[in-house]
């Protein structure tokens, strides 16, 4: 388990999106790594119904072929507040009693398919995200096995991104590893580095969940699009017709 | 709440104790028959009271009361109902005036006496009373003597006591073996592993019975037969005369009757290298002085059930495991190949007949192969009956603890494919001979290379603390009286059937299980440090290294590498030294001089000028082996210490 990075990778005009997960895995193997099996990293998302006062609270059950003893799940309430657990199988089980106070939306089920590489001490998964049958977006992980600190190994997995996928990736961190400010124990506001963190598998699926709920919200932007114009590339969103739906 | 308690009224109508017999039993006075009680009113009435004069005088007083009442009497003749009243209050009257007058006529004594009746009468001799007195004595004695008699024979039974009691015997016995009865009487019992979690099918039931008369004398152990194998008094043990005889006798079933061991040998091309034997009895005798021949013969047999699961369980892996070598089952032996050419044979040895001279054991034993085997045994017993209890309780009851935690802890699936490898026991044992079998070798490499090689010192470190699979061992290569100036430092890890080997800077490398890789890599390693402690050493002594190599590919090709080198400036640059080591078979040192303005410098039309002959002469050798010094780097130091001249 090491430090683990999600990189959406941004869709060519007029390719689709197989043509390019297999463009990008030949590359990959001519670089010289070794096709390891598949991988799935899927999400399932439950809301609570609001009642007045309360905000709709909504619980995130993920899963990850890399844990596959684990089930992960995160509880947003509404007010921006998270609490993510790390439970064994069973928890799914559980998620199904909860049916009259949480009830699944199976039209926002998403998931991240696909081959995974590894290549040295590096581990590369090229997936394809798929919400529904719909296709929405390529989404690399990489992670980098020995290091748990991502500001020890940022700039090396940077260029192991830009020297495969022949895109820029920014020098900064990605959103998920900004800094933010947290109140410490002592009731104070600090700055918190989490580059500097140790990395938990929980941190990855975090990650996943942040681009999810990205590429749900592309969808709802470009429903609402959909709407006044019709002109949509190819490659992206050909059912957007259905979208509208929070 | 209705609960009615039943509550029982008694009156207490016991009848008076009479006696208590010497047994405690209670003699009841039975009550008074109707006649008796007649009997008993009847004598208290005093006939000599019933005479005329004391009826005359009743009369007159009864009359003088009539009269009275005569006139009272018309006045309530009309009063009728209470007529009975008046009748029962005259007659008391009477009576009283009656015994007022009686008791003042007996008070006289000269009319009337009054005499105490007697019920019994005094009629008992005193003969009788000492007759009966005398046969109360005499049971109390009879009671007294027969407790005595008991005591004695008891008393009497324990001091000569060369018969043990059998309840004793089986007490004991009940203390160290299950024991059970059985319907028809017998007493069963087990000796086998099962409850400690065994699974192994052979039954190890004995059977418990009483020994018959035996005579106590040396010639009984003649009578014992095959089967039986107590009351043998010529079992002797070391010297040690156990108890001849024993109330008890158990029988054990004929397969586990002798004594077995298991035998472990490694063996290279037919020469034996080391022994183990592997078998419960590793103690001396003395535990069973004190308890019976039971004890030793039940012990023998539980040693063989032992060996003989441990057998079975190993050849059924050798059968069932693919090897690279297929391992051999004959017969009651096991061979595996640990490395090329090197074998080893687990065998099984069960001797049933009772020598006394039994063969001498093998002098190098190798106590950890016999641990281990019973360890891994053991093991696979605690994991057939002990699972970890499943948190939350309603969880399934297979997996370890690991697994259970595997879930909530986010484990990868290397570490769970990890939890799912499990290693049989002969894999193990023979993972654990290969690595004894490379840490010898090892030892005896280094040790051989630090007797062999004196310049630079070899001193090893071997870890106190290893695994069974793994060994480590720090070498450190310093040189005598300059370990302050340079040590090179390298760590070993001995594994199964390789090396790893970590230098100071960081490499690591891997050698297989051939000694004279790691033979070589010492060598070079002696070669790079003589190099590396000859820079230091300039440094100190104000040289200057003008350069180093650690390998310089000249001369002839090498298998172990080419020569290193190094090349040194006098502090005023008059003089230069060149060393050249190479490590071929053994440390090759060659040491070079050469000086700054030549010497044999002559102008000739080429090179006319006179400065040209500071460009340094010729090297030349130097006879190493007859310098002065100690070591290498002694024999540097005074070079340089030679070399070094004053300059104005």
């Amino acid at each position: 388990m090491g430090v683990t990075v999600l990189q959406p990778y941004p869709l060519p005009e007029g390719k689709s999106g197989a043509h390019i997960m297999d463009h990008l895995g030949k590359r990959l193997l001519s670089l010289g790594a070794s096709h390891a099996g598949q991988f799935l990293v899927d999400c399932e998302t439950f809301i609570s119904t609001p009642q007045h006062g309360t905000p709709a609270r909504a619980v995130h059950v993920l899963h990850n072929s890399e844990y596959p003893a684990s089930t992960f799940s995160i509880i947003d309430n509404g007010t921006g507040k998270q609490v993510a657990i790390v439970a064994d199988n069973i928890f799914d089980l559980l998620m199904l009693k909860m049916t009259s106070i949480f009830t699944s939306k199976k039209q926002t089920k998403i998931e991240s398919r696909g081959a995974r590489f590894e290549y040295g001490d590096f581990v590369i998964k090229l997936g394809s995200v798929t919400m529904m049958e719909h296709f929405k977006g390529i989404l690399i992980e990489i992670e980098y096995r020995p290091c748990i600190t991502l500001s020890y190994c940022w700039e090396m997995i940077r260029e192991m991104l830009q020297g495969f996928l022949g895109i820029s990736v920014p020098k900064e961190y990605p959103t998920y590893f900004t800094t933010q400010t947290i109140m410490n124990a002592m009731g104070q506001q600090q700055l918190h580095a989490k580059q500097n963190d140790l990395y938990e598998p929980m941190d990855t699926v975090k990650q996943y969940l942040e681009h999810f709920t990205n590429y749900r919200k592309h969808v709802q932007m470009h429903g609402s699009m959909a709407s006044s114009t019709a002109s949509m590339g190819s490659g992206m969103l050909p059912s957007s017709v259905g979208m509208g739906r929070p | 709440m209705s609960n009615s308690v039943n509550i029982s009224v008694e009156t207490t109508c016991e009848n008076q104790i009479r006696e208590i017999t010497y047994d405690g039993v209670e003699m009841y006075q039975a009550p008074p028959t109707l006649s008796e009680s007649l009997a008993k009113c009847a004598a208290r009435i005093d006939f000599s009271k019933t005479s005329l004069d004391d009826l005359k005088k009743e009369e007159k007083s009864a009359a003088a009361a009539t009269d009275d009442d005569k006139d009272a009497n018309q006045f309530q003749e009309s009063l009728w109902p209470w007529d009975s009243v008046r009748n029962k209050l005259k007659d008391a009257y009477t009576e009283i005036c009656v015994l007022s007058d009686v008791i003042s006529i007996a008070k006289d004594k000269r009319y009337l006496v009054l005499d105490p009746l007697l019920e019994d009468g005094d009629d008992t001799k005193p003969i009788v009373q000492v007759y009966s007195r005398k046969k109360a004595l005499s049971q109390a004695a009879q009671v007294l003597l027969s407790g005595a008699e008991r005591l004695r024979n008891a008393h009497s039974e324990q001091r000569s006591r060369n018969v043990s009691d059998f309840h004793i015997e089986l007490l004991r016995l009940r203390q160290n073996w299950r024991l059970k009865k059985v319907s028809n009487g017998a007493i069963i019992g087990d000796l086998s592993y099962r409850t400690a979690g065994s699974k192994f099918g052979m039954s190890g039931t004995f059977e418990v019975t009483k020994a018959e008369e035996v005579m106590d004398d040396e010639g009984a152990g003649c009578s014992t037969n095959a089967t039986s194998c107590t009351s043998s008094s010529s079992t002797t043990n070391n010297g040690l005369q156990l108890k001849t005889s024993s109330a008890l006798r158990v029988i054990v079933p004929a397969e586990l009757q002798g004594v077995a061991y298991i035998k472990v040998i490694t063996q290279k091309d037919q020469e034996d290298l080391c022994t183990a034997q592997v078998n419960l009895m590793g103690h001396g005798p003395n535990i069973t002085a004190q308890v019976g021949v039971w004890q030793k013969t039940l012990e023998f047999a539980q040693n063989v059930l032992f060996c003989k699961e441990l057998f079975a369980q190993l050849a059924r892996e050798a059968i069932q495991l693919q090897a690279p070598i297929p391992h051999v089952v004959i017969g009651n032996q096991i061979r595996a190949t640990l490395l090329p050419n090197i074998q080893l044979i687990i065998s099984l040895c069960h001797s049933t007949s009772f020598d006394s001279n039994q063969p001498a054991p093998i002098n190098d034993h190798d106590h950890v192969l016999e641990h281990s085997l019973h360890q891994l045994l053991r093991e696979v017993h605690f994991k057939n009956s002990h699972h970890p209890f499943p948190h939350p309780a309603s969880a399934p009851l297979g997996p370890s603890k690991k697994r259970m935690i595997a879930g909530p802890t986010a484990a990868d699936r290397e570490s769970l494919l990890d939890m799912t490898k499990t290693q049989t026991i002969l894999e193990q044992i023979i993972a654990q001979a290969q690595h004894i079998f490379m840490r010898k070798r090892t030892q005896y490499v280094l040790d051989t290379l630090a007797r062999d090689v004196k310049d630079p010192q070899i001193v090893s470190h071997w870890n106190a603390m290893n695994s069974p699979t793994m060994s480590c061992v720090k070498i450190n290569i310093v040189t005598h009286g300059y370990d302050a100036i340079g040590r090179t430092s390298l760590v070993i890890h001995v594994k199964e059937r390789s090396l790893k080997c970590i230098c100071r800077d960081g490499r690591v490398m891997k050698l297989s299980y051939e000694p004279q890789e790691l033979r070589d890599l010492i060598l070079c390693q002696i070669n790079s440090h003589q190099i590396s402690c000859l820079v230091s050493l300039a440094r100190y002594m104000a040289w200057t290294v003008l350069s180093n190599s650690n390998h310089l590919g000249i001369g002839k090709v090498e298998p172990l590498g080419n020569a290193s080198s190094c090349l040194l400036g006098s502090p005023n640059s008059d003089r230069m030294i060149a060393v050249q080591i190479r490590c071929d078979p053994q440390i090759d040192v060659k040491v070079y001089i050469a000086r700054s303005p030549r010497a044999d410098f002559f102008p000739s039309p080429l090179v006319p000028e006179k400065f040209w002959e500071n460009l340094g002469g010729n090297f030349k050798e130097v006879r190493f082996d007859k310098i002065e010094g100690k070591s290498f780097l002694n024999k540097m130091e005074f070079l340089m210490a030679s070399l070094t001249s004053n300059s104005t």
